[in-house]
């Protein structure tokens, strides 16, 4: 099939690709090197391609590139500061030890990031709600939910 | 995945005439979050995919005196957030928290998951007891189908090339009404229903009614009819009572074995999850 362009905003600033119509959105940014994309089971069960999609939470293995057009897609990348310091958020997570191999991190630091703007002060119980879609083989999700919930004081604390 | 070509077409005009053309070689596509799972399996292999995600007419959610409309890009979030499913159609509001996960739910339509009719389908219990029904737009018109009609069998609907599903209507129960979902999976999340019972009890002119539906428990989502009946008119049904209506709703179902379980078991759960989705009803309409 011929490829398209698909014109969008990645983390604040203008892109195109050329994408075939089958190409997912999670395989069109990883190859143009958005790799804090993870490629995980390509089937909407693992969360590790979760990104944002005008500022919600969605698996980008599920979305056809070509779908975005016109609209904003933030990743881990579109987190970090111009500076290189890290989001509250992201930084929550190394301070809490909710990373280990770090396959996952991407994708729930985005998760977390979408609960936290929607529900600044979410209970334990909305916590798992909310993260129930992105899966850890690694941490056992307690340092996750320590680092949710860190998360939450930093960014208290800036505002 | 193959090779397809994408239209985004944004006018339900302009995607019937696609449709159309392209016949059996054409699908439609919502949220996609089943489509393109079973295009990635090969399960079907269509060579146009048409992405209702632009026509502005298939959006939203919308509540009046009469009911709710349901868009077709409705997502499962947009209904369970919207505060007039969270009011009056509580059954509705738990079976779109039980789907999948946020960020599914995200994508994934309430609509959609009608459209797949797929006997696990976590919406359609709710919508049968909702007698929702289904309206539904094609080369030769608009038409509007009881949602137990529009089901035929696994993956089966009643359904010709060319035409889409603009919205599901619920009307509003005429009475006080309370309702919920249970929903019982081998995990919490991201699970297909094992048996899911809906349950709606609603205070109307003829005293209470009660409306129970099964998904995942015979090939489309069904009714339990005499159950309902041996229950109409009683505020507080006892033990004994509860005991025979979970015996007429296991009457009502015809299980299968498969991976995710064996035929007594899901047996003995819709007799379990009866009784406890009834309960569950009473007790929400006591409270209010
Ligand atoms: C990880 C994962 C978890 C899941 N968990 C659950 C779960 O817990 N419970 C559950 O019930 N399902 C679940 N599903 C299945 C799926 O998400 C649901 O069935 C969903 O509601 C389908 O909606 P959609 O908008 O994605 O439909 P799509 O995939 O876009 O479409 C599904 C089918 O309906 C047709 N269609 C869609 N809209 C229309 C229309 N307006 N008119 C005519 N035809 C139409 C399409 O052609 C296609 O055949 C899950 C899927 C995934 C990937
Ligand atoms: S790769 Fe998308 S959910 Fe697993
Ligand atoms: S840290 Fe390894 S999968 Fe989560």
């Amino acid at each position: 099939m011929t490829k398209r362009e698909v014109h969008f905003t990645l983390n604040g600033r203008s892109v195109t690709y050329e994408v075939e119509p089958r190409t997912t959105l999670l395989r069109a940014l990883r190859h143009h090197g958005v790799t804090s994309v993870k490629r995980g089971c390509e089937e909407g069960e693992c969360g590790t391609c979760t990104v944002l999609l005008d500022g919600v939470p969605v698996k980008s293995c599920t979305v056809l590139a070509l779908e975005v057009e016109g609209r904003s897609v933030l990743t881990a990348e579109g987190l970090v500061g111009k500076d290189g310091k890290l989001h509250p958020v992201q930084q929550a997570f190394v301070e809490e030890g909710g990373i280990q191999c770090g396959f996952c991190t991407p994708g729930m630091v985005l998760t977390t990031y979408a609960l936290l703007k929607k529900n600044p002060d979410p209970s334990e119980d909305e916590i798992r709600l909310a993260l129930a879609g992105n899966l850890c083989r690694c941490t056992g999700y307690t340092g996750i939910f320590r680092s949710v919930k860190r998360a939450a004081e930093l960014l208290k604390d800036q505002a | 995945m193959l090779a397809f070509e994408l239209e985004r077409p944004r006018s339900l005009q302009e995607a019937i005439s696609i449709l159309e053309k392209f016949g059996n070689r054409a699908m439609p596509k919502a949220g996609g979050t089943d489509l393109l799972m079973w295009m990635k399996d090969r399960l079907v292999t269509p060579e146009v995919v048409v992405d209702l995600s632009l026509i502005p007419d298939l959006a939203g959610v919308n509540f009046s005196k009469d009911g709710l409309r349901i868009g077709a890009m409705a997502t499962c979030t947009e209904v369970l957030e919207s505060a007039a499913v969270e009011d009056h159609f509580p059954a509705l509001r738990d079976a779109c928290l039980s789907h999948s996960d946020w960020l599914i739910r995200n994508r994934a339509t309430v609509v959609g998951n009608v459209c797949s009719a797929v006997p696990s389908g976590d919406v359609m219990p709710a919508l049968y007891c909702y007698d929702a029904t289904i309206r539904i737009v094609g080369p030769r018109g608009e038409r509007s189908i009881p949602i137990n009609k529009f089901i035929l069998g696994p993956r089966k609907k009643d359904m010709i090339a060319g035409e889409i599903v603009t919205h599901v209507f619920l009307p509003l129960p005429e009475g006080k009404s309370s309702g919920c979902y249970l929903k019982l999976g081998r995990r919490n999340a991201l699970d297909l229903a094992q048996v899911g019972v809906a349950c709606v009890a609603i205070d109307g002119k003829n005293g209470r009614e009660y409306r129970l539906a099964y998904g995942a428990v015979a090939p489309t989502p069904v009714r339990a009819l005499e159950a309902e009946k041996a229950l109409q008119g009683i505020k507080a049904p006892d033990d004994a009572l509860l005991e025979k209506v979970s015996a007429l709703a296991k009457e009502a179902v015809k299980p299968i074995a498969d991976v995710r379980a064996g035929v007594e078991y899901r047996l003995a759960m819709v007799g379990e999850l009866t009784k406890r989705a009834i309960d569950t009803c009473v007790e929400r309409l006591k409270e209010e």
